[in-house]
């Protein structure tokens, strides 16, 4: 099969980028395929081709479902019909609807909480699928652990034997993600394919602050004087909408960005940004962002993310089209502290345990609270997983080891700003890779020059102007203009 | 802000014989016997279901920043008392009016279908064929699929003939400029995408909840001109399709309607519908409350609801408890019919 051809047969496209061949290649081949590729490099591609060469669909389990949402909103924008989501979204009629053509759609996304269930775990189990994609793998691993356990227990859904290749996606992997990865879905030798982590054209600068106030001051003023588009994250929404605010005062044409903003208001906000109509997106770094612009200049972290993987994705949005860009992380007293705090903020406590283990013991559902809300709904689950399989002491050591593991990936972050290392090359060790060679301008430790990497902000053109109705809607509506 | 105007005017309206939660019950157009009656009997229709998705905890908020500015005053059991400050203030006219009876959160559904069409309209002008549509709703997203192959969009003629009913309907509208500005700069097209309302309300330096009811009042106001001229606007009436809400009985009290109206008594409409007299009698209630020329004299003869409204006039109070003790050889059944049909002749 000539794999080029169909790739202009069916995405009109001359070349592949790097990886995607080898990876679909072996899929072809029947091979399991782990695949660490950086977003915005063609991951979904890799599945998305296949698709058009088995006759069988293509099973894409899928935990966070905003990724979910574009993905399915991109195939349907390429004229792909034959494609659904399986989530929490659907009504009783749509699912039932989805699920008794299931075998008619080329795609078929699902979440893991979807896939469990008895209805439609049957129906998958009954199927013939010609590609099982595990997305956003890190999740089995990472979050997995404590957070996500039904993508954890996924390995129950795939039949033992002659079953179709497994690819497993991911941006960001450590070796024990890794590892974890091809264990839980017991695969099977997997062709393993890694995307050098390395992001040459992104240049990292540290910054340290006497105090909170300071940094503030010195974001208005730097994004006040330098050209975006860029991006600041911020830990909680109340700081998004107050820098944004800000910012907005000093007419820059920022927004905030965050889970509390109606669906609507996310929506303007990121085509806003990429029809460059916005210069700055204040966003929490808690909320996944389904934003594909190209030409993001700056990323800029308020206070620092709970671990190198995010920080990696983070700065990731930064320069995808291969231009320079620089990153800068801030930092002053007690950021660490807040980021361990917020790390483990969501993690089951011993107390929580004991109680669990009370009620269990009384005869009373565990339900229950969750429902009266003594537990949030992350911890129920995660305690129903472990404490289905483990003692309550077994459990409570579990949940200390992650809390210990989630101090030392913070510790790893503040490492790139107290230590006098090469911060890309504490960056890349993370993900089991080396440095080969050192490149100019590379981050604040190496020693780097600001001023032709950082552009002037030209502030007569940015700020969104207001006309009257009229005129607007005839920008909407009318021809000839 | 004009969200607490609106409140202390509700809280006014219902002369501290409620608690305040009964306004937040108003408010997201709860279906409840108690608060569809307080609805005809405060007169409080424009304000029912304006905020269906207000929650709870935003609601405390108002009420407590009402608290803090020493408008009203909290009591233990939920109800409350309003200060001479707080009197002046809800005496003070809205700047904006709703229609919230005839519409209950309706009014947004309809403005979504507006911009999926509009949109849509906007990128075909452009020659963009496939777009990430601003509305995810699968349903509504239907609903437009249709109404553009109904209208022949392929003919290309739509923009023009939707540019001209939104124009001339807007232009017909005596409300102020900025709200019209606001419901068309939260629609988008082609490249034109819409804005959201922190940069509205720093456009206008108002809170973005003040906002949004300028937004809601704007619609509302829309909404009245394409249902009074429908055969001006035929394209926008086509998209308020089951937008009004024109049955204003709940269903149940429907059903109890069907039986009273064919000569059924309480007592037989009870046995057939099993359910309680009191309920009937809410329903009949209801009914009373919504329909002109409805006659409760079968229940209360002429000269005794004058008797009521007298009390109501010289006790100045409309509270079923201090009625019924001025009064006992009334029921509360009695009572709530004359109040209820007061509301609507007085
Ligand atoms: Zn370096």
């Amino acid at each position: 099969m000539n794999l080029q051809g169909a790739l202009k047969q069916y995405f009109g496209y001359d070349t592949f980028r790097s990886g995607q061949e080898e990876i679909i290649g072996n899929i072809l081949k029947g091979k399991d395929v782990v695949a660490i590729l950086p977003t915005g490099m063609g991951k979904s591609l890799c599945y998305q081709l296949p698709g058009y060469l088995f006759q069988k669909p293509v099973l894409i389990v899928s935990p966070l479902l905003s990724l979910m949402q574009d993905q399915v909103d991109q195939l349907k924008q390429r004229g792909e019909k034959r494609v659904v989501a399986l989530n929490s979204f659907l009504t009783m009629e749509q699912k039932k609807y989805a699920l008794h053509f299931l075998q008619e759609y080329r795609f078929i996304f699902v979440s893991p909480e979807m896939l469990l269930q008895p209805q439609v775990k049957a129906r998958i189990q009954e199927m013939e699928l010609s590609l099982i994609v595990a997305d956003e793998a890190h999740c089995i691993s990472q979050w997995g652990f404590d957070f996500r356990p039904d993508y954890l227990r996924i390995g129950e859904v795939l039949p033992e034997s002659n079953r179709p290749p497994i690819l497993a996606l991911s941006a960001t992997a450590t070796d024990s993600v890794l590892r974890d990865i091809k264990s839980y879905l017991n695969m099977d030798e997997p062709f393993q394919y890694m995307h050098t982590v390395n992001r040459e054209n992104i240049h990292l600068v540290k910054k340290a602050f006497m105090n909170r106030e300071e940094k503030i001051e010195w974001i208005i003023e730097h994004v006040k004087n330098t050209a975006g588009p860029g991006i600041i994250y911020t830990q909680s929404r109340a700081k998004a909408e107050a820098i944004s605010l800000q910012l907005i005062q000093q007419n820059v044409a920022a927004a905030a960005y965050h889970a509390g903003k109606e669906t609507q208001d996310r929506q303007f906000i990121q085509q806003q940004f990429l029809a460059g109509k916005l210069e700055w997106i204040v966003a929490t770094n808690a909320f996944g962002m389904g934003i594909h612009k190209e030409n993001v200049r700056q990323v800029i972290h308020e206070t620092m993310p709970a671990t190198l993987s995010n920080y990696m994705q983070e700065i990731g949005r930064a320069g995808r089209d291969g231009n320079s860009a620089v990153a800068f992380l801030l930092y002053c007293d007690g950021d660490e502290q807040f980021a361990k705090f917020i790390a483990t903020e969501d993690l089951p406590k011993e107390v929580h345990i004991d109680r669990f283990m009370q009620t269990v013991a009384a005869g009373e559902h565990p339900e229950s609270l969750y429902t009266k809300g003594e537990l949030s709904e992350v911890v129920f689950r995660v305690l129903s997983y472990w404490l289905a399989r483990e003692s309550a002491e077994k459990v409570k050591s579990r949940m200390l080891d992650l809390q210990l593991k989630k101090f030392e990936e913070v510790e790893l972050v503040l490492n790139l700003i107290s230590h006098q290392e090469c911060m890309r090359r504490q960056v890349v060790r993370y993900f089991g890779q080396e440095l080969l060679e050192q490149q100019e301008n590379c981050c604040t430790n190496c020693g780097i020059e600001l001023s032709n990497l950082v552009q002037k902000r030209d502030a007569s053109k940015t700020t969104v102007k207001m006309t009257n109705w009229q005129q607007r809607l005839d920008k909407l509506l009318a021809r000839n203009l | 802000m004009l969200i607490q105007q609106i409140l202390l005017k509700i809280l006014y309206t219902f002369q501290q014989e409620r608690t305040v939660s009964a306004a937040f019950h108003l408010l997201k157009g709860k279906r409840s016997g108690q608060t569809i009656h307080d609805v005809g009997l405060y007169n409080l229709y424009p304000f029912f279901g304006l905020l269906p998705k207000l929650t709870r905890q935003k609601f405390d908020e108002q009420i407590d920043l009402l608290f803090a500015k020493n408008a009203i005053l909290i009591e233990e059991n939920g109800y409350y008392s309003i200060t001479e400050y707080g009197k002046q203030l809800a005496a003070q006219s809205l700047p904006i009016s709703f229609d919230s009876w005839h519409y209950r959160g309706n009014e947004h559904l309809f403005f979504s279908r507006v911009s999926l069409i509009v949109q849509s309209l906007s990128h075909q002008l452009h020659q963009k064929n496939t777009f990430i549509p601003i509305e995810r709703n699968e349903q509504i997203q239907q609903w437009v699929r249709q109404f553009l192959l109904r209208h022949q969009y392929q003919k290309q003629l739509l923009q023009q003939a939707l540019h001209s009913e939104i124009s001339v309907s807007l232009s017909m509208l005596t409300i102020e400029e900025k709200i019209k500005d606001l419901i068309i700069y939260r629609l988008s097209g082609y490249n034109e995408p819409g804005f959201t309302w922190q940069q509205l309300a720093f456009g206008y330096e108002m809170h973005e909840m003040d906002v949004q009811l300028l937004y809601i009042s704007g619609l509302h106001a829309w909404l009245n001109e394409l249902s009074h001229k429908s055969a001006q606007y035929p394209l926008l009436h086509d998209i308020m399709q089951n937008i009004r809400v024109e049955v204003l009985l709940t269903s149940s009290a429907n059903a109890t309607a069907k039986l009273y109206k064919v000569g059924r008594t309480i007592e037989e409409i009870s046995q057939i519908r099993r359910l309680k007299i009191n309920t009937i009698e809410d329903h009949i209630v209801e009914m009373a409350m919504n329909e002109t020329n409805f006659s409760i004299e079968p229940f209360i003869t002429i000269e005794e609801q004058q008797q009521v409204l007298a009390a109501v006039e010289d006790y100045g109070t409309k509270r079923l408890k201090t009625l019924k003790e001025i009064l006992p050889h009334l029921s509360y059944f009695q009572l709530r019919l004359t109040l209820a049909k007061g509301a609507i002749t007085t």
